[in-house]
């Protein structure tokens, strides 16, 4: 019956269902009754919605579309939201890029030290005969650096003394990674060939010895 | 470089008269479900036409990030059922004291709920009531009755749902308008 009344009884239902109410009075009421909501149910929401819109609807529409912005498409929006990440990510990218350092060749230093059929060596390690203990940078020190072998591949080989590789091996690299300046190196070596300047290092005198008197307080330092 | 610039907003200007002429051809049978849509949930004339116009121009402002043209109708019908819900909720403490108001006169006055305006007054309170989810569907089912595949298209749900929507919408609202129905005559 509630099925009737809401106008979703189903197929086949509705004979039986009005064959039995015409044998049964009271079913014959609650009938008529469901088909009375049913109908006032769909009539009542059907003239809710009955109407048009006013004849000047459409020209209001089009005015208010004139007056507004116009839509924007969707493709330039979206290239509008791109191009500005767009371009402070290559200012980003310029800047990162002009503050690394750069290694353009040989740095003055070793272009110095290039090794010479008459002194070999000599620049670098002045007294690297006479101690007798030579051995190459790019070779024994790259055992003892792992990337110390990256570093110095193509440059000359220096001999320095035994036990001054390592130090060696790194001021090489840090040369040719620009974090030294090797003009200023030369300027040093030029400085070196000067005889040594000694200079009295003064030295301060130590604290008197503690009198009987001042064994006696308890020294303030050890008190916790 | 200025023949590049040139041929994109040549492209740019007939790719804005394309969707211009798309959307006029909508202009034609939009307004209408979206004037009923509107005037099913707000129940006025004047207040309906304002939110259908107010549809019908975001739709225009929008219609080209619409990627299926074709669900047009169906965008138009959610889009202004939800600025009709909107409005209905602004009306605020005015709409409150005027559905109090009626419902004592249901209780009270039992011949003037066979009046036709009564009886309209009615149906709207019973609809007002309904969830929003089953109200959209009778709104729909009730526009030109369509039917149940036409109201599941337009509101966006597979036709199962649509149909147990509407059985429980009815049975609500038959509810609802019980003491309405004693008082019609029968015939």
């Amino acid at each position: 019956m509630t099925d009737a009344a809401i106008g979703e009884l189903r197929a086949g239902r509705e004979p039986e269902l009005l064959s039995h109410a015409m044998e049964c009075e009271p079913c014959r009421e609650a009938l008529s009754h469901a088909m009375r909501v049913r109908e006032l149910v769909e009539r009542g929401v059907e003239s809710l919605v009955e109407g048009e819109p006013s004849p000047q609807f459409v020209a209001h529409l089009r005015r208010h579309i004139a007056q507004g912005p116009r839509p924007v498409e969707f493709y330039w929006a979206r290239w509008a939201l791109v191009a500005p990440g767009a371009l402070a990510l290559a200012l980003l990218l310029i800047l990162v890029i002009g503050r690394m350092p750069r290694y353009n060749g040989p740095s003055p230093i070793t272009s110095r030290l290039k090794p010479s059929p008459s002194s070999p060596g000599v620049a670098a390690a002045p007294d690297a005969t006479r101690l007798n203990a030579r051995a190459s940078v790019s070779g024994r020190a790259s055992e003892s650096l792992p990337h110390a072998h990256k570093a110095t591949a193509g440059l000359p080989h220096i001999i320095v003394p035994e036990g001054q590789l390592i130090a060696a091996a790194r001021l090489s690299e840090a040369i040719n990674s620009g974090r030294v300046d090797g003009t200023q190196l030369v300027v040093t070596q030029r400085d070196a060939d000067k005889p040594l300047e000694v200079n009295p290092i003064e030295i301060t005198p130590l604290d008197p010895p503690p009198t009987p008197d001042d064994e006696e307080k308890p020294a303030a330092s050890t008190e916790f | 470089m200025d023949a590049l610039a040139a041929s994109l907003s040549k492209s740019a200007v007939s790719h804005d008269e394309s969707l211009e002429r798309e959307f006029e051809q909508r202009l034609a049978d939009c307004p209408k479900l979206a004037y009923r849509v509107a005037l099913g949930v707000l129940h006025n004339a004047a207040e309906a036409e304002d939110v259908a116009q107010e549809a019908m121009l975001r739709a225009y402002r929008s219609f080209n990030r619409l990627r299926e043209r074709e669900r047009f109708r169906a965008w138009l019908v959610r889009l202004t059922f939800r600025l009709a819900l909107d409005r209905v909720r602004s009306k605020g403490r005015r709409e409150r004291h005027e559905r109090a108001a009626m419902e004592e006169r249901c209780e009270t006055s039992i011949e003037h709920l066979v009046t036709s305006r009564e009886f309209e007054r009615q149906v709207a309170r019973a609809l007002d009531e309904l969830p929003e989810k089953l109200r959209i569907v009778m709104v729909l089912a009730a526009i030109e009755g369509y039917n149940t595949r036409e109201v599941a298209n337009l509101a966006g749900l597979p036709e199962g749902t649509v149909k147990s929507r509407l059985f429980l919408a009815r049975k609500k609202l038959a509810e609802s308008l019980q003491c309405l129905v004693k008082n019609i005559p029968v015939g």
